[in-house]
């Protein structure tokens, strides 16, 4: 079985899906965290509100490309309600802070969607056109899981020709640099962080809307992919668009062959990496700031 | 810079006194209650001494915990050494496990530190959660407790076993003051106001930082081993990272940098925790709620918010 080329191409896509979603929460959760110094250990609540949102919104309209137009949307009117009520008040207070607010946030909105969604797990219909298996080079694999690569390719591609081809690219790009700098060339760096928050929540809430249908929408998933999505960050480098792709590859794929190969240390494998990655360079492999 | 202040011993003397008295009245239940706060509070002290202190906010104090009830569960159980033996064993591999991880973390900074140490508490969680050896996800059991007979102690009875918890919570906490006023615990707190003029003073800073670590991860170690035989019974969920998030939600709520205030927060936090826990399943949202009050009020925490007030008004008086 191992010898087997169709298995190891089908380990491989089982991978490029992970690293998919984890890319749709790191990037947001990067460029935050390099344009504003802010550390939003909540992000992993919104993609679970994503979740939840697209089951309701799929439930209730019957239609699941509505539904994935709907979560990422509601996502960030949470997420506009937090910077409002929260964000905006903690920008100053240091990383240390930040992590405590937005941690505490955690508790508190996984107990909301308890409250509203129940503990149970909820399950999300596929479309019926990606519900079947599909063919990719000979290898059969569900068309779903094909449609979430399709989805995380194309906001990969998207966000590459924004953040390198356009005047909102560049003054993002700048405000990652130096944002003092940035601000005195007359760049509202504040507003601009305020729209790159709302695209990292919509973000967030599309990566939760398209996992739903895969692992159904469950309380835990707020705390299950924060981790991960913490270490693609800081493999990859705070504020980095090329440092999330290469660290949700990375992450992604250690931990799809991981399991794979040695399953009793898969989970290990990431860790080990991360603290390798920490002591040897600290600031990431693809920094954002040279 | 610590100071044992009259403040800071009533304050620890207060929380310990009540706690006895919950205890000693209280029924079975009570009692329980009071062993989970001894235990978290114990694991505060040790991480307000890195966090508060030294500037090292660390987020695999749960391993460390968990390392040290392993530590003391594999030496009886399995080995079947006696308890002492395990007790030194088990501080001391909780001393070394911190002394690596603050050596090879002591030149990183800030949520790079919280990162790192949350990678090396992780990779013990899951070296014991697939150990066979240490029984895996199933854990471990049939844990031996201290044999204090000789001096009139029953062990197995809950009240004399939750006031020994609480003895070794004040033993804790003096072990911690006393090192932070000695010359090693002034210098940590150099390090932490400016590592650079510490390193220019001629100080290896990173080997006072794990030398540091070290000392408050045999605390927690020492807190581990009190968890191990408190439920006789050890699994890999002490060890996950969520608890090293709790006990740093303590000392938050309780004043960073304070020491006395940890033991606050941990009494706090348990009590909400029961007393919301009796209405309604989702005491998390309270606390959560109470977490991000507490840290927009200015983050000073229960105990450090008094202190900040004495002070001020110490200060008005001095002005006028």
């Amino acid at each position: 079985m191992v010898a087997d080329v169709d298995f190891w191409l089908t380990q491989f896509l089982n991978g490029l899906q992970l690293s998919m979603l984890l890319f749709l929460l790191s990037i947001g959760l990067t460029i935050i965290f390099g344009l504003m110094h802010f550390v939003n250990l909540a992000h992993g609540a919104l993609y679970m509100v994503g979740a939840y949102a697209g089951v309701s919104a799929a439930a209730a309209l019957g239609n699941f490309w509505a539904a994935l137009l709907i979560a990422p949307i509601a996502v960030m009117l949470v997420g506009i309600f937090l910077y409002a009520a929260i964000i905006r008040h903690m920008r100053r207070a240091g990383p240390m802070n930040q992590v405590l607010v937005t941690f505490g946030l955690i508790f508190v909105i996984v107990d909301l969607v308890r409250i509203v969604w129940g503990d149970i797990a909820l399950g999300m219909a596929q479309p019926a056109i990606l519900s079947g298996p599909a063919e990719f080079l000979g290898v059969v694999y569900p068309a779903y899981r094909l449609f979430i690569i399709a989805v995380g390719l194309i906001v990969m591609a998207a966000l590459s020709l924004v953040l390198s081809r356009t005047q909102i690219g560049a003054m993002v790009r700048a405000g990652v640099e130096n944002d003092a700098m940035a601000a005195c060339l007359g760049i509202n760096v504040e507003r601009l962080f305020f729209a790159v928050f709302c695209v990292g929540c919509a973000l967030a809430g599309l990566a939760g809307a398209i996992a739903a249908p895969v692992f159904s929408a469950t309380p835990s998933m707020a705390t299950d992919i924060l981790i991960p999505t913490l270490i693609v960050v800081v493999i990859g480098g705070l504020g980095s668009l090329r440092g999330a792709i290469a660290g949700s590859l990375i992450v992604g794929f250690i931990q799809t062959f991981g399991a794979v190969v040695m399953p009793e240390f898969a989970s290990v494998l990431v860790y080990v990496l991360l603290a390798a990655v920490l002591i040897v360079k600290p600031a990431g492999l693809l920094p954002a700031r040279s | 810079m610590f100071h044992q202040t009259p403040l800071k011993t009533f304050t620890v003397a207060a929380v310990i006194a009540a706690l006895a008295l919950y205890a000693i009245l209280g029924g079975y239940f009570p009692r329980e209650i009071v062993i989970e706060i001894a235990l978290l509070a114990i694991l505060a002290v040790s991480l307000d001494f890195v966090a508060g202190y030294g500037g090292m906010v660390s987020l695999c104090h749960g391993a460390i915990y968990g390392i040290g009830a392993y530590a003391f569960a594999g030496m009886t159980a399995i080995g079947g050494y006696d308890t002492v033996t395990a007790t030194l064993v088990a501080l001391a591999a909780a001393a070394a496990f911190g002394l690596f991880v603050g050596a090879v973390a002591a030149n990183i900074t800030g949520i790079f530190f919280i990162m790192a140490t949350l990678a090396f508490g992780q990779m013990a969680y899951v070296v014991v959660f697939e150990s066979r050896a240490l029984g895996g996800d199933d854990g471990l059991s049939g844990i031996a407790r201290y044999d204090l007979s000789a001096i009139g102690i029953d062990m197995n009875d809950s009240l004399q076993f939750a006031l020994f918890c609480l003895a070794v919570v004040v033993i804790a906490y003096a072990a911690a003051a006393y090192v932070l006023r000695s010359t090693f615990g002034r210098t940590l707190s150099g390090i932490h106001s400016n590592e650079d003029r510490m390193r220019a003073l001629g100080l290896t800073a990173w080997r006072h930082k794990a030398v540091a670590f070290s000392f408050s991860s045999m605390l927690a170690g020492a807190a581990g081993i009190l968890a191990a035989q408190h439920t006789q019974f050890v699994s890999p969920e002490l060890l996950v990272w969520t608890v090293s998030g709790e006990v740093l939600i303590v000392v938050i709520l309780g004043g960073l940098g304070t020491l006395a205030g940890p033991i606050a927060g941990a009494a706090l936090l348990v009590l909400l925790k029961h007393k919301i826990g009796a209405y309604t399943e989702h005491w998390h949202l309270v606390i959560g709620l109470f977490l991000v009050a507490a840290v927009m009020a200015g983050g000073r925490g229960v105990y450090g918010q008094i202190e900040y007030w004495l002070r001020q008004r110490a200060g008005r008086r001095a002005d006028a």
